[in-house]
């Protein structure tokens, strides 16, 4: 059984198409990635799963259930875009709600709320009210709240907007020890971040689905993406095209480039590229092998 | 219940709830110090009773003024159009602001549209019946500050009166859940309120005369038989409890269907 199933789901408000006959399937596993410029429909795609919104064509399945069944409470969980706890109550009083709705008792949900608490670092804020805290504070909250329980499947929309690099971090980590018990969804602008822990890409583009894209596969197509320190980089990308496999270079922003090669008769490029340098004289910032996630979707 | 239950942590433990209550508590504490507990004066007093009539014709009056206990007999006069006032207010924000903060979106995801709908209905009820049972308390114990021997009398009373306002309020509390589905504050929701109750008194003071077979719509109104109500004796009160219980249904359902049909 697939984790989630849509089949040309549509949805339509009064002057404008949000999603336009998507249609996909995802296993559950490592972390998804679903991304689109503003307006991709990520959001709405990720409110129809949650049962927020109803599709207004088509059908979308979670976990086997319709959106927003009974039978997803506790199983499937969400950060929804820009939610936000009661301001006048206290975070630890109204996480306890929330475990007693997903059938906890009393024991059970004070220890549940300080694990989730524990994990997005906010343990002191337990008792503060969300309209004392920092948005990046209340945005912590908002995650710890979706990790309650042991959800199958959460959707983080937006996780780390507005979070500082420190807390972008502790929350991609947060999401990559979480990830062998749960499937996260997580939709982002940010593609850099995504491509470091995902392994699925969501491609949504005017309420389409552009592409569905395994980054573990295509990163065997044989990319090598590289960065050098020295910023003129028109002579050693000129030697590095007559070396034994390459087939393309292409130059990206900032001095990057990416070099493609025949894998099939140079698995080994690579340590051959490395040697090069080596030989050369030339140091490099970083090397990634296949091309950027930005890369591989829009250019 | 879980969510109904709740609702009593909101109203007890944030500043909103407590300053609904501090203005219930003012308000009544006024009206028990100087209505209630001159009762027995007030109702020898031919102006008042004419008064009285006003609202509740002869027949009325006479009933009333049987009653053993004239403090009962004049918080029952208060409390018919007071408590229907508070709970407008008191029940506006059943889901309006949690809708539009997004927090129902994370309610959501662990109860269903139903459990939340009809779980803060159920506790707006509960924070009403308290508050009814603790007004008609005081007032029992004023009563019998002033004359022991009706206690018993007392007693029974209130729990007449008190049945009756419960049922009362369900039609005000269940109006107040389908708006606050639709608002997006409890302001917003005590003016759709306010609009709705205005336009269809209006549409029916303005139908019924040109056609006499729809005057049953006046029943259509919350609070509408509680003149009639006055005149009833004893239990045979809750004789009219079929209208607002009907009101009251009709309005849930109402409600609900908007709450299953709309976006959180």
């Amino acid at each position: 059984m697939n984790m989630i199933n849509c089949t040309n789901l549509s949805k339509c408000y009064s002057d404008k198409t949000a999603l336009d006959n998507v249609s996909l399937s995802l296993e559950a596993g490592e972390p998804i990635a679903l991304i689109g410029p503003n307006g991709a429909g990520k959001t709405t795609l990720m409110n129809v799963l949650c049962g927020y919104v109803r599709a207004s064509h088509g059908s979308a399945s979670v976990l086997g259930h319709p959106p927003g069944s009974a039978a997803l409470h506790g199983r499937l969980s969400a950060l929804p875009q820009d939610a936000q706890l009661d301001p006048r109550l206290s975070v630890g009083r109204q996480l306890r709600l929330f475990a007693a709705l997903q059938k906890m008792g009393r024991v059970q949900a004070t220890k549940d709320v300080d694990r989730v608490l524990e994990l997005v670092d906010l343990s002191a804020a337990k008792n503060q009210a969300p309209a004392e805290l920092s948005h990046g504070m209340r945005k912590r909250v908002a995650i710890a709240q979706s990790l309650l329980g042991n959800p199958e499947v959460v959707l983080l929309d937006e996780p780390t907007a507005g979070l500082d690099p420190v807390n972008v971090k502790s929350i991609r980590d947060l999401i990559v020890s979480s990830s062998r018990d749960t499937t996260f969804i997580v939709s982002s602008h940010n593609l850099d971040e995504l491509e470091k822990f995902c392994t699925t890409v969501i491609h949504l583009d005017h309420g389409q689905l552009k592409d569905q894209v395994d980054l573990s596969a295509v990163r065997e197509k044989g990319y090598l993406t590289i960065k050098l320190e020295q910023s003129n980089t028109s002579k050693i990308v000129e030697d590095l095209r007559n070396l034994p496999g390459v087939t393309d270079i292409e130059k990206k922003q900032q001095g990057a480039f990416a070099i493609r090669y025949d894998e099939s008769t140079h698995p080994y490029f690579d340590q051959q590229l490395l040697k090069f340098l080596a030989d050369n004289n030339q140091t490099y910032r970083h090397i990634i092998k296949g091309r950027t996630l930005e890369d591989q979707l829009f250019f | 219940m879980t969510i109904a239950r709740f609702e009593l942590v909101r109203l007890f433990l944030t500043m909103r709830g407590w300053l609904s209550l501090i203005a219930f508590c003012l308000i009544w504490s006024i009206l028990l110090r100087y209505l209630v507990y001159n009762a027995s004066g007030y109702l020898l007093d031919e102006k008042l009773s004419l008064s009285i009539g006003g609202l509740t014709g002869n027949r009325g009056v006479q009933n009333l003024l049987a009653w053993p206990v004239p403090e009962i007999t004049i918080f029952w006069i208060l409390a018919l159009y007071l408590f229907p006032f508070f709970s407008i207010i008191l029940t506006a924000d059943q889901t309006a602001s949690d809708r539009s903060r997004g927090t129902l979106r994370l309610i959501n995801l662990r109860a269903t549209r139903d459990e939340i709908f009809f779980g803060r209905f159920i506790g707006q009820m509960v924070i009403q019946s308290l508050l009814i049972i603790a007004t008609i308390t005081t007032v029992i114990g004023l009563a019998i500050w002033r004359d022991a021997d009706v206690f018993t009398s007392s007693l029974s009373l209130s729990a007449l009166v008190s049945t009756n306002l419960f049922v009362v309020l369900l039609p005000y509390t269940a109006l107040m859940a389908l708006v606050s589905v639709l608002a997006k504050s409890a302001r917003q929701a005590t003016v759709y309120a306010t609009i709705l109750w205005i336009v269809c008194f209006i549409f029916i003071a303005w139908l019924a005369p040109q056609f006499p077979q729809l005057t049953f719509l006046e029943w259509i109104l919350p609070g509408s038989q509680l003149s009639s109500l006055l005149q009833k004796e004893g239990w045979d009160t809750l004789s009219l409890a079929y209208i607002p219980l009907m009101q009251a249904s009709i309005l849930l359902l109402v409600g609900r269907w908007l709450m299953q049909r709309g976006d959180l």
